[in-house]
């Protein structure tokens, strides 16, 4: 894989330049200095064209040149000495096409939000975070290391939630966006996990050994268990990221957003993220036959869940958003069974399709009204299909399960978050318990108080 | 006089010269702008000496507390403290300019200056009596700050768990400086002694009971200006790690890493804001001393460096808090407090360094992070699943403590005619340290390198000791032999080497 230097700087380009916009707004923001919305914009849509321009171009390089695989290697980063980060990009032609889809999307979505949050107090704080979420994507989608996987993983990650919490005065989307957050960490910790165990595994922390075209390759350093572990891990990682089961319940509550942010992640880049990394660790799943099943019933239930939960929801987002997710669980099938291009091509019409809803997502009723006054009458009603072939009694618990979103958060609440909650708080007890065995107190605590007297 | 010398003279001189201006009746606020000036002059100084290598080996040896060959020395600047002493600065300018005016006094910007030469000392020697002084000195300033009547409660509590910890340092250090001591049984008694010392001072689980209880209930700034350079760690730096065994060291790292885990969890379930932060604390300063297990290089380097991003971050979180809580009284974590437009660049700044703190990409504690878990990762991979753990749920925390704080539900003050902005003065001292966190963390090499330097010389120190107490034997053994055989002089040769 020898590195291209016109490719090297083109790629350098397309992430260099939201990076830059990033560190614009966001520098501006940290001074309390926001430039004006005419500039903010105008940096916006010129650092979204040039890094699609320069993707693209890229893309065009690597698709004429015909050579597979590079990694472009920008040299170390923390420190001159052996460690530390170093920048490096896995470059084919499937990243180089998410990458330049990427930044077209962010395009598109950063022009409809010039128009859409116009005077909104929030405008600046929205372009800084929207900066910051594309650099992550375009480092997801290009990552030739562990460090810049995480790093994008990351910004992705933070991001999202807050913009969630975007309308910030709110108390819904605040605490919305914790939940969100706190499902991110999930996937964080398992991507990070997986990351040490390949360091501790393997010796290096180059995702070419994972995402790397030979495979045979990529499974060289690595013994079956430890394979199959960093492989569940990263399948972890991916099912919280792109909101598969049993991890679905966050993804009605990041509805909570600005329209062209609930677009542009969850409707096109960020719940697609998952099953990107998914598809460029492929290799390694070919040879642990486990990961694909699980990846492949992950899938599939999530597949099931979200089309049947999508057809009870009583907002246009959260209808998109589970029919969005619909899809994802299907192009996770699809990776698992190893239909690589027909997933690669469903991903990308996917995220273009449902773009498209969700931006018109807020002109859904005026759509309707046009549609009516131009057919004279109203559209006939669509579906029905299950329904019809379904008893009443499997319909109603179906309603059930689709109006309660699966139960998922309280499952997720009785099984993980209260116990964790019930003894961190015991555990809280018990240092002012050693406090007081220590220099006694008038009012001595004890370990097993109720909860009613915790703070 | 050499030119380190002079530029020690001028670093210990500010922190005197507000100390002698205390006790003059001079104006408060006008008390406050000479510790501004002089924090910004020291911090000036201070930045020069690190960037200057020359100055860098400077050292004055004395045998005065030392059995040693040669001595030890009671002042030196290495690659280890140069870089500790703009820290130490940095720490009081930002104490000093970020005090809320209600809660300035004369007394508090003493012992703040105090405080600083104290931490000074102690970063500036190596000898184990100075360092027991320094610290017994530390522990004053913080008990003394805690006299008033309404914590006397947290007053007991630190002076009995920091009371014991002097206690052992001081029997510890007295056992390792004895004739003799040296690679005997009494040495490894002193070092555990001094380990678990080090191990209360920062609050290591089982050891910490005392850190929330007085970031809640005690005074918050000297609590933070006491545990923020976190002088324990230098402690081990300096007297544990070139002397202690790998196990000795592993269980350090084992305590460190599950304290880290323990205080990010406990962290994220806490209502008030100042125990949260006591937790963080114990989180951070616990990963620190998980770096210094010394399983290599770039580990250690990782830890060095961490302990300047937690430091720094950690303190400006919790001065972030102490400034808001000037404005707002005592705040809750269990209700959402608003106030984010009236105040963009306090809540920037808390969700910047309490993203430090939790090393996220792009500020410095992602770089010492990556670092420590990429060098433990072979010899201790335990280590990197704990990091991993501890930063997602400090991460978590963090979130939830900006959420609360700064978004929610409208400012019900909003139209009280309450100044809610920031000063002037508080918006740069924030504005610079996020822009310090996140230039390091974008731009960290001259600082990591630094940090690879102190480290190389750390480790080395401790191979020599090791190489030392190996081949002592073999001396002996030889020294023995020579003297009980007429051709001894030509055996001795060899014995090293058996």
């Amino acid at each position: 894989m020898m590195p291209s230097v016109p490719l090297a700087w083109m790629v350098l380009v397309g992430v260099g330049t939201p990076a830059i916009l990033f560190a614009l707004l966001g520098g501006a923001s940290i001074i309390n200095r926001p430039l004006p919305e005419r500039w903010t914009a105008a940096f916006a849509s010129g650092s979204m064209m040039t890094s699609c321009a320069a993707l693209s171009l890229a893309l065009v390089v690597d698709a004429a040149t015909g050579t597979g695989t590079h990694l472009l290697s920008y040299g170390a980063w923390s420190t001159s000495h052996e460690g530390g980060i170093a920048i490096e990009f896995l470059v084919d032609q499937r990243s180089l096409a998410f990458a330049a889809l990427s930044a077209a999307i962010a395009g598109v979505v950063s022009a409809f939000s010039n128009r859409y949050l116009h005077r909104e107090s929030g405008y600046n704080r929205y372009f800084v975070l929207l900066a910051m979420f594309v650099t992550g994507m375009l480092l997801v989608a290009l990552a030739g290391n562990v460090e810049v996987l995480f790093i994008g993983w990351e910004f992705v990650g933070l991001s999202s939630a807050l913009l969630v919490a975007f309308f910030l005065e709110r108390t819904a989307p605040v605490s919305n966006a914790l939940r969100v957050f706190s499902v991110y960490r999930i996937s964080d910790a398992a991507l990070l996990s997986a990351a040490v165990l390949l360091r501790h595994v393997a010796g290096t922390d180059s995702l070419s050994l994972l995402f790397g075209g030979t495979r045979a390759a990529s499974a060289v350093d690595l013994t079956g268990t430890n394979a199959t572990i960093i492989a569940l891990l990263l399948i972890v990682a991916v099912a919280a990221k792109s909101a598969l089961l049993p991890f679905s319940s966050w993804l009605p509550r990041a509805m909570e957003g600005p329209t062209p942010s609930s677009a542009v992640y969850y409707g096109s880049l960020s719940i697609h993220a998952g099953c990107f990394l998914l598809l460029r660790a492929a290799p390694l799943l070919e040879h642990v036959p486990a990961a694909r099943l699980l990846a492949g019933g992950l899938g599939a239930a999530t597949a099931i869940f979200a089309g049947v939960t999508t057809r009870v929801q009583s907002d246009v987002k959260s209808s998109l958003a589970y029919a969005a997710l619909t899809q994802v669980g299907i192009i996770v099938v699809e990776i698992a069974i190893g239909w690589y291009t027909v997933a690669f091509v469903h991903l990308v019409g996917h995220a273009c399709f449902r773009l498209l809803q969700f931006l018109s997502a807020p002109n859904v009723l005026h759509d309707l009204h046009g549609m009516e006054d131009a057919i004279g009458d109203r559209p006939s009603p669509s579906g029905g299909y299950l329904e019809a072939v379904t008893s009443d009694r499997v319909r109603r618990g179906l309603f059930l399960i689709a109006l309660e979103r699966g139960f998922l958060d309280s499952v997720l609440d009785r099984l993980v978050v209260e116990p964790f909650i019930r003894l961190a708080r015991r555990l809280t007890r018990l240092d002012r318990w050693l406090c007081d065995a220590v220099i006694p107190t008038r009012h001595p605590v004890t370990i097993s108080e109720g909860e009613a007297q915790d703070e | 006089m050499s030119d380190a010398w002079l530029w020690l003279v001028g670093l210990v001189a500010l922190p005197a010269l507000v100390i002698g201006a205390s006790f003059l009746h001079v104006d408060v606020e006008r008390l406050r702008r000479l510790a501004v000036a002089s924090a910004v002059s020291m911090l000036l100084a201070a930045l020069i000496v690190a960037a200057s290598p020359r100055l860098h080996v400077f050292s004055i040896r004395s045998s005065a507390f030392s059995w040693a060959p040669g001595g030890e020395a009671v002042i030196r600047i290495d690659t280890l403290s140069a870089v500790l002493l703009p820290f130490a600065a940095g720490l009081w300018l930002l104490t000093v300019a970020v005090t809320p005016r209600a809660a300035l006094d004369r007394g508090g910007l003493r012992r703040t200056a105090l405080a600083t030469l104290i931490t000074l000392g102690s970063f500036l020697t190596e000898s184990a009596v100075v360092l027991l002084l320094l610290s017994v000195a530390s522990v004053w300033t913080f008990l003394s700050a805690l006299s008033d009547p309404a914590h006397q409660y947290q007053r007991r509590i630190v002076a009995a768990y920091l009371g014991f910890s002097t206690l052992l340092f001081t029997v510890g250090v007295a056992l390792l400086i004895r004739p003799g001591a040296h690679d005997s049984t009494v040495e490894r008694a002193a070092m555990w002694l001094i380990v678990i010392a080090a191990l209360v001072r920062k609050g290591i689980v089982p050891f910490h009971a005392w850190v929330p209880e007085v970031f809640d209930h005690g005074r918050l700034g000297p609590a933070i200006l006491f545990s923020a350079p976190q002088v324990g760690a230098y402690m081990t730096v300096v007297l544990i790690v070139p002397r202690a065994s790998p196990d000795m060291l592993r269980v350090i790292a084992v305590l460190a890493l599950g304290t880290s885990v323990y205080g990010a969890a406990l962290a994220l379930v806490q209502t008030s804001a100042r125990r949260a932060c006591g937790y963080l604390f114990m989180s951070q300063s616990a990963l620190v001393m998980a770096g210094l297990d010394c399983t290599s290089v770039t580990a250690l380097a990782g830890g060095l460096l961490v302990w300047l991003s937690a430091g720094l971050a950690f303190a400006g979180l919790a001065r972030c808090v102490l400034v808001l809580e000037a404005r707002r009284g005592r705040l809750g974590l269990a209700t959402y407090h608003g106030g984010y437009e009236r105040m963009p660049v306090l809540a920037i700044s808390f969700l910047c360094m309490g993203l430090a703190c939790t090393g996220f990409p792009g500020t410095l504690g992602f770089v010492g992070e990556e670092l420590l878990v990429d060098g433990a990762i072979d010899a201790f991979p335990v280590m990197g699943f704990a990091v991993v753990l501890a930063s997602a749920l400090t991460g978590l925390a963090v979130l939830r403590m900006y959420f609360s704080l700064f978004c929610g539900r409208p400012d019900p003050l909003a139209h009280s005619g309450v100044r809610f902005e920031l000063t002037r003065r508080e918006a740069w001292t924030f504005g610079a340290l996020v822009l310090a966190l996140i230039g390091f963390g974008i731009a960290p090499r001259p600082l990591v390198d630094s940090r690879f330097a102190a480290s190389d010389n750390i480790l080395g120190l401790r191979q020599l000791r090791i190489l030392a107490r190996e081949t002592r034997p073999a001396l002996e053994r030889a020294v023995t032999i020579r003297a009980g055989s007429p051709d001894g002089a030509r055996r001795s040769v060899s014995a090293p080497s058996q």
